[in-house]
């Protein structure tokens, strides 16, 4: 059997990773360049407005109220005011701008997931935690809304005005220059020191809060069992132990963005103190003017502005930057699997769109279906199925029964393909069906799952899934598998609201409209895993009469614990342990006296 | 509104108060320092314009501002870690606030809720307030620090003029309250699209077969982009009053300084104000422009804040049906009476169960059997409390089910449900789900009982095999028979089985069957199934049918009243004599 591989996903990540992550996020932003162009254009037309504002002001004092003047007074404030108007709307228009461009980036982003995780094998879903998967479509995308939020394109700025200030300062006065860079190597210091650790602790963090979501996902489903056990304490403490090493995981980084925040101000602080020390020095010596001095002293507050935007932004960056990797880590996931599980292959343009009228496609019908030598396992060499062979023609009604656990359902999974064979081949009319791209093989089959599974919707979805074609047929494939009694007795018919999981409906109830789904579909293969085990007998006739007429012509693949549904069948294969023990006709295989035999008596016995 | 939502808040704040206590004192000092250097600066330049013969020489300013350099560091620091902290602190608490009201939620609640909604609740929605808690809280003090030291010196400067620079503020208050109301709004339009897209992905993932089988993958895609574009929608509207808000903030501030340009200029004009305080004043007028746009970056995080603390009260606040009992009734032991009187029921409103009566005594095993949707489930549900049951209708051992305290009555019950839930835990783990510091002989014990032995030794991990979330890697009849076992080993007095065997076959059916009968003992057993082979060892059988009882009795007498359980018996006969010819 199998090792749920469970929360491996959110280990931590290698290091590798690191380099490419950039450059790769910057191809997301390129659709929208001309978003990033203007509000890059922006800058410094704000910058303008802004540093022009001073200098009116000082124009208004020094010509104005120390002259003594009164008039133009008024005239300045008026451009006084076109200016802090201009440099609000401007302003405006670079938070929209910016903000357009993170949200719809973020909206691509969360897309590519969300089809991507519609491609992932049916094995990846077994093993990953939703919870996992949920967190990385939502908050792990959401974080990089802080990075836009937060201005990044104001990076490109400061580090653009970083190197301007530095050429001036370097052609005002080397020496001092050099005095004042002097602080920088403990910058440059700390900022790598704390680069690798910040991401490795925000990696924790997201890590963790995958893990706390995969928790109370699957804790929030099992609420019932967990109350009904009186497993509540147990579970908080699980649950605590979570929420404090999640919260754990986020202190650190506050700590170290603290710290760089701080750093920053103190050294901006002990360069001036330098200055003064070494310049003052100087000046005393007569090498170095008073003006100099005090100007150059203003160039290192503005050098250390940007640094400190930078700075600031620097933990918010760590934090996006980690959220990336995982986005980008689930996107390369089986990547360079087989291709066609996405329906994208040349041979299937029809289905390309994945579009309305479905399942009515005239491909030619099927002649066989045959299991050859499949070997199969879910996980490593734990063979479920050991060279079984199975042979279904079009119009059969072939039975699978077989003690639980067997493998019964892991033959139909096959037939769909939710998992490949490891050995031997699946063929239709002769052609592996790994040849057959997905969707063609897929809609010929109809499947009940042993375990329904009903959507948040109405009752009408449920069915047709917002098929065009099914939908036609959703009222007549209810009447046949005798769900339209029920859905009648709702207040509003088919269109009942259905929530989540259908749990506004008894079970025998949910596999009535599972039932009917497969039917609506109209397939020619009808896949049916125990499709009545939790209906009653009358209900269960109602559904065989029903039945019958549906599946003349059909071909259909049943599953079935209570051995009177399948006594008409043409054939009935039993499974033992993922090999064919037996197969035949009902009256062949009670007149062996078989396996099949000794089940039928146990049932039958009085 | 935003008060409104964060009353709830109080508590955890006054919890972390030291913390944010000694945060906002290491900002009043960084602030302090702050302005300490470029004083220290003021007199080291003074000093080496005229140099005074007593004077210090340069490096003693500049060691001074550098050692009041590296305290502002130190202190700067600490404020943020100890403000930041406190958010994260209690955002934890709320977390554990929020999931302790969880479990204390009942299944009314869980049916009508989506779990990707409660999971966006528990991540974003906190986010948002964890937000305010931590910078928005640090930035609130610093804004206040800052506007309090500028307002008493410009204040001392000129009262008149304080007033002036005031004049822009009331429309400020204007524009933010009619914003205010927008964000909040729009803060949770987008906070509940982010609830859906978050449902979406849940069902998505857990529908992935379905999906898959009926080729829905693009028709997914489609409705996930229809969200994310509401989402979208809503996060633009936001960015716009975002957009607007912060630049309309430095505007104010803008528009102060301009008024007191006029009306300052003016009076030093006539003499009434000195140069040198009209320069000051502006300085200080400016200072405060930062901590103004800072101000409606504080006001957005407030309304979002608000917003998503609603969606976290509407949790907090959720009331269950299914309580604690005031004054629970003392019992010693449970040991099994279970009585229906009249009892009625309905989900919502349309009435499912009436009038049932049902006496089932001590070691008692009843069968259930009933059409489709005839309440079957509902009716056993509600023997574990699982729904809210009316006062005077359900009796355990002769006490009011509403009176019996809840951990009592469910320790008494072993209960396999319809549908099998297991956790993406270890098989043993499952099994010994509801005992803690069951043995593995137990745990084998009742693997046994339920016949998982055989599957279980045939994994390479056995008891050790770890399944998938709610079971996924194991098949349908093995994920069945550890619920079973899972209830077994609780060694209840009173175990329901809804529906146990449905995804067995015979062999296994009957080896379980054989099982049960040896344990069922004295325990009171009641058993809902399709199939009437299940319930061979009956001793008194209930037909339920549109939620009535229609018929009750033994397996005989049943057959020979001739309504709905022998009809159900003929055909399931009958269909053995038809196979059998
Ligand atoms: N997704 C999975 N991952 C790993 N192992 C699995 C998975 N699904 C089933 N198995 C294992 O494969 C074996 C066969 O399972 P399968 O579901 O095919 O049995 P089945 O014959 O349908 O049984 P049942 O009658 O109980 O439904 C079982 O031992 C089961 O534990
Ligand atoms: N949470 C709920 N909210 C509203 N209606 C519900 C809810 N649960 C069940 N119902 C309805 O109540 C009726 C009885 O459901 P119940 O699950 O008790 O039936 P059942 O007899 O157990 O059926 P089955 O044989 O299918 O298990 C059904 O019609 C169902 O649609
Ligand atoms: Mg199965
Ligand atoms: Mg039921």
């Amino acid at each position: 059997m199998t090792h749920f591989v469970g929360m491996h996903e959110d280990e931590v990540l290698g290091k590798a990773y690191d380099n490419r992550l950039l450059g790769r996020f910057i191809g997301y932003l390129r659709p929208y360049r001309w978003l990033a162009f203007w509000s890059l254009l922006l800058l410094p037309l704000i910058a303008a407005a802004r540093l022009a504002q001073p200098y009116i002001l000082k124009v208004a004092i020094d010509n104005h109220i120390v002259a003594g003047r009164m008039e133009g007074l008024p005239q300045l404030s008026g451009y006084f005011f076109s200016l802090i108007l201009a440099e609000a709307l401007l302003t405006y228009l670079e938070i929209y701008l910016l903000q357009l461009m993170g949200q719809k980036v973020m909206f691509d982003l969360r897309m590519e997931l969300f089809a991507h995780i519609q491609k992932l094998s049916t094995s990846y879903l077994d093993r990953t935690p939703v919870g996992g998967l949920v967190t990385r479509v939502t908050s792990d995308v959401e974080v990089l809304g802080e990075m836009f939020a937060a201005g990044i394109i104001s990076i490109v700025g400061d580090i653009l005005v970083l190197v301007g200030i530095v050429c001036v300062m370097l052609w005002m006065n080397v020496k001092l220059s050099l005095v004042t860079f002097a602080v920088l190597p403990v910058l440059v210091y700390i900022v790598f020191a704390f680069r690798s650790r910040m991401r490795k602790a925000f990696r924790e963090v997201r890590a963790r809060l995958s893990t706390l979501n995969s928790f109370l996902a699957e804790n929030i489903g099992g609420m019932a069992i967990v109350q009904l056990f009186n497993q509540q304490e147990k579970e908080r403490q699980r649950f605590r132990q979570l929420n404090a090493s999640y919260r754990d995981a986020n202190l650190p980084v506050i700590t170290w963005d603290a710290s760089l925040f701080a750093v920053v101000e103190t050294l901006s602080s002990v360069a001036i103190g330098l200055i003064i020390w070494y310049g003052g020095g100087e000046i005393v010596r007569g090498a170095l003017t008073f003006g100099a001095l005090v100007a150059f002293i203003q160039y290192i507050e503005k050098f250390f502005s940007p640094i400190r935007d930078l700075s600031a932004k620097y933990s918010i960056m760590q934090g996006a930057m980690a959220g990336l990797e995982r986005i980008f880590l689930l996107l390369d996931t089986e990547k360079n699997e087989d291709k066609r599980e996405s329906g994208q292959s040349p041979l299937n343009p029809p289905f390309a769109k994945g579009g309305e009228g479905g399942f009515k496609e005239n491909f030619a019908p099927f002649e066989t279906i045959e299991f050859r030598e499949v070997w199969f396992a879910y996980q490593n060499d734990e063979y479920v199925l050991k060279g079984f062979n199975l042979m279904l023609c079009r119009g059969e009604k072939v039975a699978l029964v077989g003690e639980t656990g067997g493998g019964k359902t892991t033959v139909t999974r096959l037939l769909s393909r939710f998992y490949d064979v490891q050995r031997g081949s699946i063929l239709l009319d002769g052609t592996d069906i790994r040849q057959i791209p997905l969707p063609l093989l897929r809609r010929r089959i109809g499947v009940v799952l042993q375990e329904p599974f009903l959507f948040t919707g109405t009752i009408e979805y449920n069915v047709c899934l917002g098929d065009e074609f099914a939908r036609q047929r959703v009222e007549q494939a209810a009447a046949i598998v005798g769900a339209d009694r029920f859905i009648r007795n709702q207040r509003n018919g088919f269109q009942e609201e259905v929530r989540e999981r259908g749990s506004n409906f008894s079970v025998g109830e949910r596999q009535l409209l599972s039932f009917a789904r497969a039917v609506a579909f109209n397939t020619e293969i009808l896949v049916l895993d125990e499709a009545t085990s939790s209906v009653d007998t009358a209900s269960e006739r109602l559904i065989q009469e029903g039945l019958r007429g549906l599946l003349a012509g059909r071909t259909s693949l049943v599953v079935a614990h209570r051995l009177s549904t399948i006594q008409d069948a043409d054939r009935i294969v039993v499974i033992h342990r993922g090999e064919k023990c037996e197969e035949g006709s009902h009256r062949e295989l009670m007149a062996k006296g078989g396996l099949y035999y000794k089940l039928y008596q146990l049932q039958f016995k009085d | 509104m935003t008060i409104r939502e964060y009353s709830n808040l109080y508590e955890y704040i006054r919890n972390c108060r030291t913390r944010y206590l000694l945060g906002s004192l290491f900002l009043l000092g960084a602030n302090g320092f702050a302005l300490l250097i470029p004083w220290l600066l003021k007199l080291a330049v003074e000093g080496l314009k005229n140099p005074a013969p007593g004077g210090h020489a340069p490096g003693y300013y500049a060691a001074w501002i550098i050692v009041a350099a590296l305290a502002h560091g130190l202190v700067r620091v600490y404020s943020r870690t100890f403000i930041l902290h406190a958010g994260r602190r209690i955002e934890y608490e709320i977390r554990e606030d929020l999931h302790a009201k969880l479990q204390s939620l009942d299944l009314p609640y869980f049916a009508m809720g989506r779990t990707g909604d409660i999971l966006s609740r528990f991540s974003n929605d906190l986010a948002n307030v964890r937000m305010l808690l931590g910078f928005g809280f640090l930035n609130i003090i610093n804004t206040a620090i800052i506007y309090l030291a500028a307002l008493s010196l410009m204040v001392r400067i000129s009262p008149a003029l304080t007033l002036y620079a005031a004049i822009p503020y009331p429309f400020m208050i204007l524009l933010v309250k009619r914003v205010s109301h927008s964000i909040f709004h729009n803060s949770k339009m987008a906070q509940e699209e982010l609830s859906r897209l978050s449902s979406q992905v849940e069902e998505n993932v857990s529908a992935a077969v379905v999906v898959k089988a009926y080729c829905r993958e693009d028709a997914q895609t489609e409705a996930f982009r229809g969200i994310g574009t509401s989402y979208l929608y809503y996060s633009m509207k936001m960015a716009n009053l975002r957009g607007i808000l912060i630049p309309f903030m430095a505007l104010v501030g803008g528009v102060g300084t301009m008024i007191v340009l006029l009306a300052g200029g003016s009076r030093v004009i006539t003499g009434e104000l000195t140069l040198g305080d009209f320069v000051a004043f502006n300085g200080y007028l400016v200072m405060l422009i930062w901590p103004t746009v800072v101000l409606g970056w504080i006001l957005n995080l407030l309304q979002r804040g608000a917003a998503s603390m609603a969606r976290l009260n509407a949790l907090l606040d959720a009331k269950a049906t299914v309580r604690e009992p005031s004054d629970p009734v003392k019992m010693e032991k449970i040991s099994g009476r279970i009585e229906f009187r009249n009892l009625s029921f309905s989900y919502n409103g349309t009435p499912l169960l009436q009038g049932i009566d049902l006496q089932i005594g001590i070691g008692t095993r009843v069968g259930i059997v009933g059409p489709v949707g005839s309440g079957k489930t509902t009716l056993v549900r509600l023997i574990a409390r699982l729904y809210p049951v009316g006062d005077g209708e359900l009796f355990i051992d002769g006490v009011d089910i509403n009176r019996i305290s809840l951990q009592k009555l469910r320790d008494a019950i072993g209960y396999v449900p319809q549908e099998s839930f297991l956790f993406s835990r270890t098989v043993a783990e499952n099994i010994a789900f509801g005992r803690a510091g069951a043995t593995l002989q137990e745990i084998e014990g009742a693997a046994r009982l339920a016949c998982l032995d055989g599957d279980v030794a045939g994994f390479p991990n056995g008891y050790k095999t770890v399944v998938g979330e709610r079971g996924v890697t194991l098949s349908g009849g093995q994920k069945q028979r550890t619920a079973i076992a899972r209830a077994l080993i609780k060694n209840p007095a009173i175990l329901i089985l809804d529906d146990p065997l449905s995804a067995v076959d015979a062999g296994t059916e009957e080896a379980i069957l054989q099982g049960f009968s040896r344990y069922y003992g004295d325990r009171t057993v009641v058993i809902v199934s399709h199939r009437i082979s299940a319930l061979r060892d009956c001793n008194l059988i209930v037909v339920l049918d549109e939620g009535r009882i229609s018929e009750r009795g033994t397996h005989l007498e049943l057959l020979e009243i001739g309504g709905l359980y022998a009809a159900m018996y003929r055909e399931q006969q009958l269909r053995e004599e038809i196979a059998g010819y």
